[in-house]
């Protein structure tokens, strides 16, 4: 990371605010830090508090200026139309997550639009719980409620599980979600679990004789050779890295590496299709690094390891970082033609039992 | 308990019934109470509806590297350019892509009102009365401290102070002209427009 020259520093003071300066290390250029300091100002502006809010504005950007994420110095971030809050311990929702989840729960109200039914959603390594909570919210606008929402969503953290359920009922609170009711009943429950277990029995994940109609997951999967190079600081220094490397200190881990001679950063990945084979469920969304390992996973869908899963999912996907652009070239993978869409960076693999 | 203030409603309602009259409001004979009523403001024309999907190139403005969980952005700006004029928005104001996805389309639709209507465009009729609105309230202190200049002068029975009352009157001026500027600088921050042609 190149040094700062002194100069930004005396221009972020003189055109922006003494404050900036603390921003600056953490922001690295101008625009940004006049941003984050906008943003950091408001939220002292909109959350009421007995601190003299000069100190508070203060005390804040010397956080950030540290190097802490803004996410976690406001507690915040914005998810869709969600206010998702954020702690030290639980994975921060990016925006790419964001793009693919309302892209997916627009998918779902086209379906529920010609056929209404009961949808069943499992997420797997919620964090947050930002995925479900968004495509709870996406899928009660009124167009085309389902008649019936069941969402489960497990995480092996127990700090995530209690953010998550904390969200749930955060957002409830400030009118975001609508509370069940009668003509439109939805459960949604997060539960502890590791992936790596056989899941948690029914009803957790299944209703006797029903389908899941979605399973989505992001899950940890980056290598630790690209952790400790690609990653930004903030990434790095603060956010956990459970969330964000498989653990390959673990034997359950490691053996499922060897059983499926995968890369480590792709382990999650054995499992996840693992639990597919098992589930059935009719579509399946798992987000991933980059355009490289989206390959690798559609390899892993589409060879025999994968469990017949080729031969169960007529459509296999790659969805870039916008899959809502109208854009989908084909590409040839493990001799068969897998579309790519959207715009930017590989960002997911997208099965689903029907044609698109 | 509540009798007082039935009383006190009746009375206010008596009060204001000639206004609402004069102003054409309904009588809120139903309501329990009222409040003041504001200055009835010109009807601005309404907030011009956003061009059709179709017309748009959206982008997001990330960085070359890499994406997703490996590093952690802060800002996600949303950029949109209207194929046909060429014009392009860019809006980072919130944190929130939803939100700036939104911002970016009404900034849109008001500059292409402004293209196709001209003086008649909501920017040009809402700028203009906000700029009268200033104006009068700038004349309206010029005025007060020239009188309290005169009265000044009258009571020290001086000549001298009509000249500090025109100094008065010019620095006001200028207050004011830096208000308005400060005014649209903050209603701007965050929101770059640009036209390509």
């Amino acid at each position: 990371m190149p040094r700062l020259p002194p100069s930004l520093f005396w221009r972020a003071r003189r055109e922006i605010s003494p404050m900036a300066t603390y921003l600056l290390k953490a922001c690295r250029d101008l625009e940004s830090t006049a941003n984050e300091l906008r943003w950091i100002r408001e939220h002292v502006r909109a959350t009421p508090s007995p601190v003299f809010p000069g100190l508070r504005t203060w005390n804040l950007c010397e956080r950030r200026g540290k190097g802490v994420p803004l996410q976690y110095v406001l507690g915040t971030q914005p998810f869709g139309n969600l206010d998702i809050k954020c702690r030290p311990g639980v994975l921060i929702p990016r925006p790419e997550t964001e793009a693919y989840t309302l892209h997916l729960a627009s998918l779902l109200s086209q379906e529920q639009q010609s056929s209404p039914a009961p949808l069943s959603i499992l997420d797997l390594c919620t964090g947050t719980g930002c995925i479900p909570l968004l495509l709870l919210s996406s899928l009660l606008t009124p167009p085309a409620a389902p008649p019936k929402i069941t969402i489960h969503a497990l995480d092996i953290s127990p700090l995530a599980i209690s953010l998550a359920t904390h969200n749930h009922a955060h957002n409830t609170a400030l009118n975001l979600l609508p509370p069940p009711t009668p003509q439109t009943p939805h459960t949604l429950t997060f539960t502890r679990a590791n992936i790596f277990h056989p899941l948690p029995a029914p009803p957790h994940h299944q209703q006797p004789g029903g389908t899941i109609d979605l399973l989505t997951a992001n899950p940890p999967y980056i290598s630790p050779a690209a952790f400790a190079t690609d990653t930004s600081r903030a990434v790095r220094n603060h956010e956990p890295r459970l969330a964000l490397v498989p653990d390959t200190s673990t034997s359950t881990l490691t053996d499922y590496a060897a059983a499926y001679n995968c890369l480590p950063q792709d382990i999650f990945y054995a499992r996840l299709l693992e639990c597919a084979a098992e589930l059935r469920p009719r579509r399946v969304f798992l987000e991933v690094g980059d355009m490289a390992q989206a390959v690798r996973v559609v390899g892993m869908v589409l060879r025999d390891g994968g469990a017949g899963l080729g031969g169960y999912y007529a459509t296999v996907e790659i969805w870039r970082d916008e899959p809502e652009v109208e854009r989908v070239e084909m590409r040839r993978i493990a001799g068969r033609e897998v579309g790519v869409r959207g715009e930017g960076k590989g960002r997911g693999v997208y099965l689903f039992q029907g044609d698109v | 308990m509540l009798r007082p203030l039935t009383r006190l409603t009746v009375s206010l309602r008596l009060a204001r019934a000639p206004t609402h009259a004069h102003h054409g409001f309904p009588a809120a004979a139903a309501a329990p109470f009222t409040t003041t009523t504001a200055a009835p403001l010109k009807q601005m024309p309404p907030r011009p509806k956003p061009p059709p999907e179709s017309d748009l190139e959206e982008s997001f403005l990330k960085g070359s590297g890499p994406g997703g969980q490996k590093i952690n952005k802060t800002s996600s700006a949303v950029q949109i350019k209207h194929i046909p004029t060429g014009i392009v928005i860019k809006s980072q104001a919130t944190r929130s892509r939803s939100e700036n996805r939104k911002i970016a389309r009404s900034l849109l639709a008001l500059r292409l009102d402004e293209l196709a209507n001209g003086d008649q465009s909501r920017t040009a009729i809402v700028g203009g009365a906000k700029k009268k609105r200033s104006d009068s309230a700038a004349k309206k202190s010029r005025r007060k401290y020239k009188k309290l200049a005169e009265e000044a002068a009258e009571a020290t029975g001086k000549e001298t102070t009509l000249k500090q009352a025109e100094e008065v009157d010019v620095e006001e001026g200028k207050a004011a002209e830096q208000e308005a500027a400060e005014r649209v600088m903050q209603s701007e921050t965050g929101n770059n427009t640009n036209a390509q042609k």
